[in-house]
């Protein structure tokens, strides 16, 4: 194991900010801490650098417990949300810094960042300032500096929270590129869970100083332990259920009771892509409009109101979307084809208990 | 289509475009104003020591400023500036850098004594130290016990000026580097640095100017003490005379050619400070401006 | 800048030995050299100046020893105040018999009948309080009454912080009560006036003689003889006159060597040798170059022409002592204290 965390908890003062946090991040794994702000992610990666100190719990390093260890031993590379460049020295000497450090010969020194430098596109650069770089050659130089000295460990406090959406993109892109090559096990702080969903092999979900799931993307994504994860990952349509004559229902749509008391609530959620709609109107057995339909290139976002105000969230392929003659303000039918109970009677379920549900067809209704 | 159409700005909407500005007058009258404020209040006293100084002409002016006791006067204040501004300089950095990166129990404290100084009159100052290593003082009977001077010594004058001039470096250090934060720093120790490398390499370059700056401010203070100093001083001529007190002397001889001699001098001082803070800044634009040209590079993201 | 280690060694240790330099020869005690410190008042810098070399002279041709003195001036209570909390004076030749009294009693630096140990009483000069008019005397300013006038602007220091003031108040206050009819009453009433007729209260007598001169305030100043004397030297009778009143007060600046400072010092000898040669003719006469009144009559007699007789009263005549002074008119609350708050 490249990184593990024991029972890690961290107090300032009355706060709890990080409670009995256990993980493990094996060697070359790419790790995304994903939650909420204030969630505790980044106190558990600045616990990783020892640039804070666990209240309690054990951090170890391949094999070895480093809380006592301090910052400077513990050979990790660190990259700051604003990335913390040196003002005033020259992007080839803040790479260099490291290794400067180390006491490498001069010519050692220059090689490797003449190597960085090329590997990271800053070919030229070397001279100038931080402040004479763009946004995304400022974050590459950032990234440069924490390798040069080649650590065992890189850690990232949202790399890329500062940039414009589309150098984003492409960062992450080039994130994941360097990742393969370098093969450098790699933790990084993210509020964005699209970006965890992309780049990381695994996500560790905080919520409130508590870890609510580690899992591959596909994983959290698909099989959610809990509520909050569900609602964090993607986007989760969630329903209000009230048992009332043996049926549980929200408005017009009705669910089994799962064994809910008559006059209690039920509370369900369902992704997007568990909405099936059709323009046949006597395909399924609600109605509905298409509200808005939001373009994103090749997949489009609809958002459909039914006539009792409700608004459900679905996808659909550009191409499927013009199959079916679908346009805005269009009736539809659709049907809900699985849902997940989250929370009976106001208590929420855990994952064993609340699986995937699957409802029969119209024809099967009742 | 007909041909390309030119925008052109009508006259209304050329003066709208301007309307941010002021007019015309009520600027010339703001500069009229603060022109005329320094005039009366720095050229003109600055022009009356020099045109004092040089009343009986030049060779006087000059003579007097070769006086052994007035070569005695400057040496002292040298002393007592190159003490002085040192000592409060670590202090001031030191200072800084616990009251930018840390939390501990008592900051406030610590930048409430700091200040201190600044709202104590220089006079007071000066009892103080009287009242604590004066014959009569607290330390008094043991300083003379082992016959050890400070009041009325070259050790008192130095004490006072240290106490005068201690909160100018870090007054100016504090705001900057909280301004800065310490991310840098804490990269810095994440690539392997040790504390005092974190210092030099770090924060000192980038505190630089804001350094060099309270420096420039505590040895123009140091030079130019006069009401601690005084008090503490004893006025022996030509040996706990700084050059404000010599200043004073002359004066109370009716030597007003020396006295604004030496005035003139410590003018000259003052000029040259502010000098050498402008060629400073200037130099480090000048740093910038070459970093800039000197690499060669397609801009892209 | 990039400093190698080595430069940044090298201007440490430049740093290092400029700043020993120069504190070696502020600090420097050459062998063989006795250093003697003369506390005195404001306008003797002039006097000492000259006497010091003298008497430096004549040391090293006596004793072969070389004797150098070092001046602190300052205002005379100031200056007391000042060798009572430590500032080591051999010698101190003060405007007052009370604040050498004062470095006796609070400071216990010297006996209390330090007075007795030298002639006349420790005051080998005197002098007295006269006027220093404008040029031609516009105001036709002749005597103490014509302070007290409606159109009359008087410069005075303050009795409360100078010296030389309060001889110049006592001489006012002495002048009334010797007036017919003249009682403590009316000598409060005099001096009441008069002192509301300045229109600033310097700190000591060479700041009111600046006020006086420099800055061109007032139509006269009431100051010691010696100073009005040496303004006239110094400016000539083209802006001033000097005025003399039908009486004024005998002022009496006394001398006295410190008895903690010099036993320590080892300085006793030369100490009392340096006073003593005020009373020395070469003394006396230098005195009197400097407009101070020698205190030995034969030599006075030389100079009456510079110093015409007038009539003088003494402290001790008008106001018992300086303690009594003190107690009655400059202490907090005291006379001076009540006609300022009216």
């Amino acid at each position: 194991m490249s990184i593990e965390l024991r029972n890690i908890s961290k107090r300032f003062g009355d706060v709890a900010a990080v409670q009995n946090v256990s993980f493990k991040v094996a060697e070359g794994e790419l790790v995304a801490l994903l939650g909420p702000s204030g969630g505790g992610k980044t106190t558990v990666l600045r616990m990783i650098a020892g640039l804070e100190q666990p209240t309690e719990g054990d951090i170890l390093i391949r094999g070895q417990r480093v809380n006592d260890v301090s910052v400077q031993k513990r050979n990790i590379g660190f990259v700051f949300q604003g990335y913390a460049l040196f003002k005033t020295m020259s992007v080839a000497d803040n790479i260099a810094f490291g290794l400067k450090i180390k006491k490498w010969p001069q010519a050692e020194i220059n090689d490797r960042v003449a190597e960085l430098l090329k590997l990271f596109g800053l070919d030229g650069l070397g001279k100038r300032f931080p402040h004479q770089l763009s946004g995304g050659q400022r974050q590459r130089v950032a990234i440069a500096r924490s390798l040069a000295p080649k650590p065992s460990v890189l850690l990232l406090d949202e790399p890329f929270g500062a940039v414009d959406a589309k150098i984003r993109q492409e960062l992450r892109d080039w994130l994941v590129h360097l990742h393969d090559e370098l093969s450098v096990t790699t933790v990084f702080v993210t509020h964005d869970q699209e970006e965890a969903m992309e780049v990381s092999n695994r996500i560790v979900i905080f919520s409130r100083g508590n870890l609510e799931q580690i899992g591959a993307p596909q994983e959290v994504y698909e099989r959610p332990s809990n509520e909050f994860v569900a609602r964090f990952i993607g986007v989760l349509n969630v329903l209000e259920l009230r048992v009332e004559h043996g049926v549980a229902r929200l408005h017009e749509l009705t669910f089994p009771t799962h064994g809910v008391a008559e006059g209690s609530n039920l509370r369900i959620g369902f992704r997007p892509y568990a909405v099936q709609i059709s323009p046949d109107l006597s395909e399924y057995r609600y109605r509905a409009t298409l509200k808005h339909v939001y373009f994103l290139g090749v997949q489009l976002r609809l958002e459909l109101e039914t006539p009792s105000g409700l608004t459900l969230r679905t996808r659909i392929t550009k191409d499927e979307f013009v199959r079916l003659g679908l346009a805005e303000d269009k009736e539809i039918s659709f049907q809900i084809r699985e849902y997940r109970v989250l929370s009976r009677d106001g208590f929420a379920l855990s994952p064993e208990v609340s699986a995937v549900h699957q409802l029969p067809s119209i024809a099967e209704n009742i | 289509m007909a041909g390309t159409t030119q925008k052109r700005w009508t006259s209304g909407q050329a003066k709208s475009r301007r309307g941010t500005e002021d007019p015309w007058y009520i600027r010339w009258i703001l500069i009229g104003v603060a022109a005329l404020f320094a005039g009366v209040f720095l050229i003109l006293p600055l022009a009356n020591v020099f045109g004092q100084a040089f009343a009986k002409g030049w060779q006087t002016a000059f003579g007097s400023l070769t006086d052994p006791d007035t070569i005695a006067a400057t040496k002292l204040t040298a002393l007592a500036t190159l003490i002085s501004v040192p000592l409060n300089t670590v202090f001031g950095v030191a200072a800084a850098w616990l009251i930018a990166k840390f939390e501990f129990r008592g900051k406030a404290v610590l930048t409430t004594l700091i200040d201190l100084p600044f709202s104590v009159s220089p006079v007071v100052t000066g009892l103080v130290y009287v009242l604590l290593f004066g014959l009569r003082g607290y330390f008094g009977p043991w300083l003379d016990r082992h016959d050890i001077q400070i009041i009325f010594a070259v050790p008192g004058i130095v004490l006072a000026t240290i106490f005068v001039t201690f909160p100018f470096v870090a007054r100016e250090l504090i705001p900057l580097m909280q301004a800065q934060g310490s991310d840098q720093e804490q990269a810095a120790l994440t690539l392997g640095a040790t504390g005092w490398q974190t210092f030099w390499h770090v924060t000192l370059p980038s505190i630089k100017w804001g350094l060099l700056y309270g420096v420039i401010l505590c040895t123009a203070r140091a030079v130019g003490e006069f009401g601690a100093v005084s008090v503490v001083s004893g006025h022996i001529t030509g040996i706990t005379d700084t050059l404000p007190l010599r200043i004073e002397k002359l004066d109370k001889e009716y030597n007003s050619v020396a006295a604004f001699s030496i005035a003139a001098l410590l003018a000259v001082l003052a000029l040259l400070t502010l000098g050498l803070k402008t060629w400073l800044e200037h130099r480090q634009q000048r740093e910038l401006d070459l970093a800039q040209t000197s690499s060669d590079s397609p801009d892209e993201h | 800048m990039n400093w190698s280690g080595l430069q940044r060694v090298v201007a440490g240790i430049a740093a290092a030995l400029v700043l020993a330099a120069l504190l070696r020869t502020l600090t420097r005690q050459e062998p063989g050299i006795v250093r003697l410190l003369n506390v005195s008042y404001d306008p003797t810098r002039e006097f000492y100046a000259e006497f010091n070399r003298e008497f430096a002279q004549l040391w090293q041709q006596k004793t072969g020893e070389t004797v150098r003195i070092q001046q602190s001036h300052g205002g005379s209570g100031k200056q007391a105040r000042s060798v009572i909390d430590g500032l080591r004076a051999d010698i101190v030749t003060l405007a007052l018999g009370y604040d050498i009294d004062a470095i006796s009693s609070k400071g216990g630096l010297l006996p209390s009948d330090w007075a007795s140990r030298l002639p006349s009483n420790s005051c080998p000069y005197t002098s007295t309080i006269v006027f220093l008019v404008r040029k031609g005397n516009p105001k036709d300013i002749q005597d103490w009454d014509d302070l007290v006038r409606s159109n009359v602007t008087v410069v005075t220091p303050n009795p409360k912080t100078g010296g030389g003031a309060r001889w110049n108040y006592l001489a006012a206050w002495g002048h009334a009560l010797h007036k017919p009819g003249g009682s403590p009453a009316t000598a409060r009433d005099f001096v009441s006036k008069l002192y509301r007729n300045a229109p600033v209260l310097d700190t000591g007598a060479r700041a009111s003689a600046q006020t006086f001169s420099e800055r061109k305030i007032g139509d006269v100043l009431i100051t010691w003889e010696n100073e009005a004397m040496l303004l006239l030297r110094e400016h000539g009778t083209n802006r001033f006159a000097l005025v003399r009143p039908s009486e004024s007060i005998l002022a009496e600046p006394p001398v006295a060597w410190v008895d903690r400072v010099v036993t320590r010092k080892k300085t006793a000898e030369v100490a009392q040798a340096y006073l003593t040669h005020l009373y020395s003719d070469a003394g006396q006469n230098l005195a009197a170059k400097h407009f101070y009144r020698p205190s030995n009559p034969a030599v006075a007699a030389r100079y009456e022409q510079q110093f015409p007789p007038m009539r003088l009263f003494t402290l001790a005549e008008i106001a018992g002592s300086w303690a009594k002074a003190q107690a009655e008119h400059f202490a907090d609350g005291g006379i001076f204290d009540q006609i300022s708050s009216r």
